[in-house]
């Protein structure tokens, strides 16, 4: 762990240099740690890909005492275990709500079926949320469908679309301008005011994606 | 027992001290952009601090008292009437059923905060009232207010007045030195880079808003293009590949992968919040315990 100072009242601790599951599993052992530890004088914690941000009150740390407290309070090598939380997502593929599928397929050299397969059957891990209130950062998308950016952003991606960018993948949480490849739609709420904890997913969880019947879908309450 | 807003304004919003503990799923910090001029108007009000307040942000708004309350402007310097006698900003004034409020033109500085007596009767959002549009959260429904709005205090009948001593009331230059805490990917940035950073002068471009602000100037240039993406704190210097720093604020995204030299001093924020377009900006490094000194007599002041 390499603590930085970020800001007067905040610090960034880095678990390494790039994309990469161990990295990752660190990041989400600390996290879980500390929400359990639930340090008072802590006021937000970020964990993303490689790192967990830390704002703090000044009138109960210094970036040197709060970096002390944590360097003994996190402990990466323990083989606690953790409880898997797997969120299952219901998805309609169907190309009305699929934009980009057939781009992709004639891209690919892959049918539209096999891309469903392929993005359907991985497990998923929650790498960082941000860029819109619970907008997840899912990874890593099998390298066969792994599609850059479009090179002009849409003004306006519908609301809960499943979307593919290189080898990330995410749902719009509402509707946005954007530039990931859409492949797909889905009912759940990934930001939703009634929830206790707003968004059903955080950091750390897992992700399948379940394909459903346009039928389904629409009974869901989906709109195509 | 209400404020109503009589005009459709361009920008006003519901704020306070903003809203914590979401951010690690993507929910930003929001609150007043100057918590300088929010403090002064709660505590000329007796509120306590985190009161909510209006953050008007351009000119020409218009309410109708429905209710007697005590009131207290505080922040840009602006044409202020109550039924069209002109008023005295930084300080408080008692209003009655049927007087009208205006506040016409924004003369110097940018933000306007406009408090009542025991704040607003409005039911917050995940804790706190601040007003987060791209987020659809807190306000009245998520959005800026619009005409006919409807903001309800209690009633409350007041015979005196405060006023806040002349040395106190600040004035918003066109010329602001920030302190920069070094942080995050500093030591990204060549020696020549700082140097260059803390004794050049860059300008505030017309690219502010509530997220944060770009400055022009001769770029600075960084050893990396871009970082995974990281949480981002209030103050953060982005330095992009253009090398025009932007200083992110109070509706920031959570996180982002632009390398970062450090950070501006909150409390140095709170002014640049009021600085206008064009404004001339310097850079200065000040040490982690000397920001921590400053940061800490300006919220003990406060408390």
């Amino acid at each position: 762990m390499l603590f930085k100072i970020a800001s007067v009242d905040s610090l960034i601790i880095y678990f390494g240099k790039s994309i990469d599951e161990q990295i990752a599993l660190n990041v989400k052992k600390a996290y879980l740690c500390l929400k359990k530890l639930d340090i008072e004088g802590i006021i937000e914690i970020i964990p993303s890909y490689t790192s967990i941000f830390i704002s703090y009150d000044i009138f109960k740390f210094d970036f040197e005492s709060l970096k002390e407290l944590l360097e003994n309070s996190i402990n990466l090598e323990s083989n606690e275990s953790f409880e898997e939380k797997i969120i299952s997502i219901d998805v309609y593929y169907g190309q009305e709500v699929a934009l980009d599928l057939l781009d992709m397929s004639l891209k690919t050299n892959l049918s539209i079926e096999e891309i469903i397969e392929i993005h359907s059957s991985k497990l998923y891990d929650v790498y960082a949320i941000g860029f819109l209130p619970g907008f997840a950062y899912l990874a890593s998308v099998d390298e066969r469908i792994a599609l850059p950016r479009l090179s002009t952003p849409r003004k306006q991606i519908p609301k809960g679309s499943l979307a593919i960018a290189n080898t990330q993948t995410a749902i719009y949480p509402q509707s946005s301008p954007g530039g990931w490849n859409i492949i797909g739609r889905t009912t759940m709420e990934l930001f939703d005011k009634k929830l206790e904890k707003l968004s059903p997913l955080s950091v750390g969880d897992k992700v399948k994606f379940n394909p459903i019947s346009k039928e389904v879908f629409l009974s869901q309450g989906g709109s195509l | 027992m209400s404020l109503e807003l009589i005009n459709n304004p361009i920008l006003v919003t519901l704020q306070d001290k903003g809203r914590y503990g979401y951010s690690s799923i993507g929910v930003t910090n929001s609150g007043v952009m100057d918590e300088y001029a929010y403090f002064w108007a709660n505590k000329m009000l007796g509120n306590s601090l985190g009161t909510n307040i209006l953050e008007i942000a351009f000119s020409n708004v218009i309410f109708k008292v429905n209710a007697a309350t005590k009131i207290a402007l505080t922040g840009a310097k602006c044409e202020f009437f109550i039924n069209d006698i002109s008023k005295e900003c930084w300080q408080t004034h008692n209003v009655k059923a049927g007087d009208i409020i205006k506040i016409a033109k924004i003369l110097e500085g940018n933000r306007v905060y406009l408090g009542v007596f025991g704040g607003f009767d409005i039911k917050k959002e995940f804790g706190s009232n601040s007003t987060t549009i791209k987020e659809n959260l807190g306000g009245l429904d998520g959005t800026k207010l619009k005409k006919a709005d409807i903001l309800p205090f209690k009633e409350y009948i007041s015979h005196h007045n405060s006023r806040l001593k002349k040395e106190f009331i600040p004035s918003y230059c066109d010329e602001l030195t920030l302190r920069v805490v070094l942080g995050y990917q500093d030591e990204n940035f060549s020696q020549v880079e700082k140097n260059k950073f803390f004794s050049n002068i860059f300008t505030l471009s017309n690219d502010f808003n509530r997220m944060g602000c770009k400055l022009n100037g001769e770029p600075i240039l960084c050893d990396i293009d871009g970082i995974i993406s990281e949480g981002i704190s209030f103050g953060a210097i982005q330095i992009p590949s253009d090398g025009q720093p932007i200083i992110l604020l109070k509706d920031r995204q959570t996180i982002g992968g632009y390398p970062k030299i450090g950070s501006v001093l909150s409390i140095d924020c709170f002014k640049l919040s009021q600085a206008k377009t064009n404004c001339k900006i310097k850079f200065k490094e000040i040490s982690l315990n000397e920001a921590l000194k400053e940061v800490k007599e300006f919220y003990s002041f406060f408390s």
